[in-house]
């Protein structure tokens, strides 16, 4: 049940057009590995399994098996300046089951496509010249002293 | 000298070494002690990852060096204090998604053609399947009839919960189950004599405890291996503890067991495909809870029949099951794959073997399901064990599961008359009581029992045998123990825990040093104290704690 509520009908004009009620849904990306039919939300701390079950297919017309839902406690971390302790909000994530035969996989929402960025010939040698440097420190790192002409 | 007046023994030890000492010589013998082939002691693997596994293998080895089953089935708990935490499988509680789950965890292989193995053709021959038929058919109409009466009748005077449907379907289909069982029991046990020496247990209690490798880590392990040594090794697959619960209607057992269907070495055919599923337990509905794992197969060590013939389970969940999930063939398939291979492990234990020392033998169990109307027949060989660590991948071996898929034995009662009776699903049943269990000859049915001490009862010293007997009941009755766990209150973990703020606090708890209540053994608690007037050697005797014999 939303926190509000449509409002009583009263006679006369004007009659309310749009009715919001404060649930929300995002989808995110699932915190660790899951079958590719359980897709992951974060809703709004009112919502119960049958406010979610009736938001995806009402609204979106989504075949829904089950949902699991779990509050996640805010992380704790600290004020920069101050350092005085804060508790982050904590959020309620539903899990919901599609049928088995339906797959849905979180979009790659900034891919990082090195292909189409050009390499300079200058820029690549230098990378190389790192590389070799940092795999001959790797390379000697457990036998300091040693001199580079005694492994072959 | 002042050392040989303190201590006249060391005077002895010095005379020996200045008359005998620069005599030892050793004599020209001939090099018997020497072997023609060198015998180097064994190489340990030193890699992080070589030391836990020789950890674990050495485990593994003391378990199987026990004599007795109470004892290595005591072992598998020792290292927890409060148990190990488990993917907690219960029979009637399936989740929507899981049979690849339950294949995996199992190591099974479901044979997709529908229909029993045709190992089963051989049993019994046609004609006598019919003779037996007739036999039993119109006793079985009769009981069918006269319960579904009486269910009504019970039904209209509110003796049975309209609401319960699930109970209502359950109670039934006992009843019904116990029945048809008694009926075929009392015809067919003049032709198959194996059915009169059978034992029948009504609602035995049946419970098993498993590793099962290859699973994905959770991401709190991964991060905790992250900051420590094993960083390189944070991704790799881990074991996941499983803990059975069922009961069913009731169950058939043997002093034999039952004839294996395929050769072991037939099940590790590559074409006996196990389906993957590396996921945590948890992503499609199963919870982990805390046990003690436990291995029982409906009767205690020591009972005469310990090897099942067949087991009835009930579907009562099904009609309970969400209206969304549509997936009562899958579901019945993982109630019966979890039930045999757990029933069938609880077996083994009892003949020595574990989830960590792999069988030598095959073992086979014939489940149905049904509520009276509806029957599910399954044949499962168990053909392997050990699916931990290393083996989850490597273990060539798979379980075998045959199924036929529901079958109506009715269609209706219309008039108080069986509409549509189904002989080929009495057939099906006939055939699993035929199916008589053999002794195996020449096969060593318990290679890693003791030779005298098979059970704790076997135990000659009385004392050891009465300590064993009482703690391994009181250890699988699965109570919660004496200690409670130390519990680590909120202000802790955020400025102790999370935020250290708190550094100049003297510390008090015992995590603060570092123990965990996972870190606890199972025998590390006091020991029993022993009052003066009851002491063995009187009231003077300084042995005032009682012996204890964990194994």
């Amino acid at each position: 049940m939303s926190t509000r509520w449509y409002p009583i009908y009263q006679k006369g004009n004007p009659q309310l057009r749009i009715f919001l009620p404060n649930f929300w849904m995002k989808l995110v990306a699932p915190d660790f590995r899951q079958p590719e039919s359980v897709v992951q939300f974060h809703c709004s701390m009112e919502m119960t399994k049958t406010d979610i079950q009736n938001y995806l297919t009402k609204i979106y017309n989504i075949d829904i098996v089950k949902v699991r839902t779990r509050i996640a406690l805010g992380r704790f971390v600290k004020e920069p300046q101050r350092q005085y302790i804060m508790k982050l909000d904590d959020v309620k994530v539903a899990y919901v089951t599609l049928p088995k035969d339906q797959k849905f996989t979180f979009p790659d929402l900034f891919p990082k496509d090195k292909k189409n960025t050009t390499i300079k010939d200058g820029e690549k040698s230098l990378e190389d010249m790192k590389n070799s440097f940092k795999n001959y420190l790797d390379r000697n790192k457990e036998r300091p002293g040693m001199p580079n002409w005694y492994t072959i | 000298m002042s050392l040989i007046r303190l201590n006249p023994q060391s005077c002895v030890r010095l005379v020996r070494i200045c008359y005998h000492g620069k005599r030892d010589y050793s004599a020209v013998t001939q090099s018997e002690e020497c072997s023609e082939i060198p015998q180097y002691p064994q190489i340990y693997d030193v890699s992080p990852k070589g030391k836990i596994k020789t950890k674990h293998e050495r485990f593994h080895q003391e378990i199987q060096n026990l004599n007795t089953v109470e004892e290595k089935l005591m072992k598998i708990n020792m290292p927890r204090y409060y148990g190990w935490r488990c993917v907690n499988v219960c029979e009637s509680s399936i989740p929507y998604n899981a049979e690849l789950m339950a294949q995996y965890s199992t190591r099974t292989h479901i044979v997709k053609e529908p229909g029993l193995p045709k190992y089963y053709d051989r049993i019994i021959s046609s004609d006598k399947l019919d003779a037996a038929v007739q036999q039993v058919k119109k006793r079985i109409e009769d009981v069918i009839l006269f319960e579904h009466i009486s269910h009504k009748k019970y039904k209209e005077l509110e003796l049975i919960d309209a609401e319960d449907h699930k109970a209502a379907v359950d109670s039934m289909g006992d009843k019904l189950v116990g029945q048809i069982n008694r009926i075929i029991l009392a015809t067919l046990s003049s032709e198959s004599p194996h059915l009169l020496e059978a034992q029948v247990d009504y609602e035995p209690r049946i419970e098993a405890f498993w590793w099962s490798g290859g699973m994905w880590p959770p991401k709190y392990i991964v991060n905790r291996k992250k900051k420590t040594y094993l960083a390189k090794y944070a991704e790799d697959l881990v074991d996941r503890r499983i803990q059975y619960h069922g009961t069913p209607t009731l169950q058939l057992r043997h002093e034999f067991p039952l004839n294996e269907i395929v050769s072991l070495s037939e099940s590790e055919n590559p074409d006996f495909i196990v389906p993957e599923f590396r996921y945590d337990p948890r992503v499609i509905g199963y919870n982990l809870k805390e046990f003690h794992g436990t291995n029982i197969p409906g009767f205690w060590p020591g009972d005469k029949n310990e090897f099942g013939i067949m087991s009835y389970h009930r579907r009562g969940h099904i009609d309970a099951r969400k209206s969304s999930f549509k997936d009562e063939n899958e579901a019945l398939d993982v109630q019966a794959v979890f039930a045999s291979y757990s029933w069938l492990l609880s077996q083994a234990c009892y003949q020595g073997f574990s989830t960590f020392n792999d069988l030598t033998y095959p073992l086979v169990t014939q489940t149905v399901i049904s509520n009276g109307q509806l029957w599910s027949f399954y044949a499962y060989q168990l053909n392997t064990t050990v699916m931990h660590s290393e083996y989850a991948d490597e273990n060539p071996r798979r379980n075998l599961c045959w199924k036929t898929g529901p079958l109506k034995l009715f269609e209706t009662i219309a008039d108080g008359k069986l509409v549509g009776f189904n002989d080929d699903v009495l057939k099906e049943l006939i055939k699993f009581y035929g199916n008589t269990p053999q002794k195996r000859n020449g096969v060593n049915m318990t290679p890693y029992l003791g030779d005298d001490e098979k059970r704790v009862a076997d135990i000659k010293d009385s004392e050891k045998r009465e300590w064993l007997e009482k703690h391994y009941k009181h250890m699988v009755s699965n109570r919660p123990r004496h200690r409670q766990r130390e519990e680590i209150d909120w202000w802790e973990r955020i400025y102790k825990i999370y935020f250290n703020t708190r550094f100049m606090d003297s510390k008090r708890k015992q995590w603060e040093f570092g123990k965990t209540h996972s870190s606890r053994r199972y025998d590390d608690h006091a020991p029993e104290y022993i009052p003066k007037v009851l002491r063995p050697g009187g009231p003077k005797s300084k042995i005032k704690f009682r012996k204890t014999y964990y194994p």
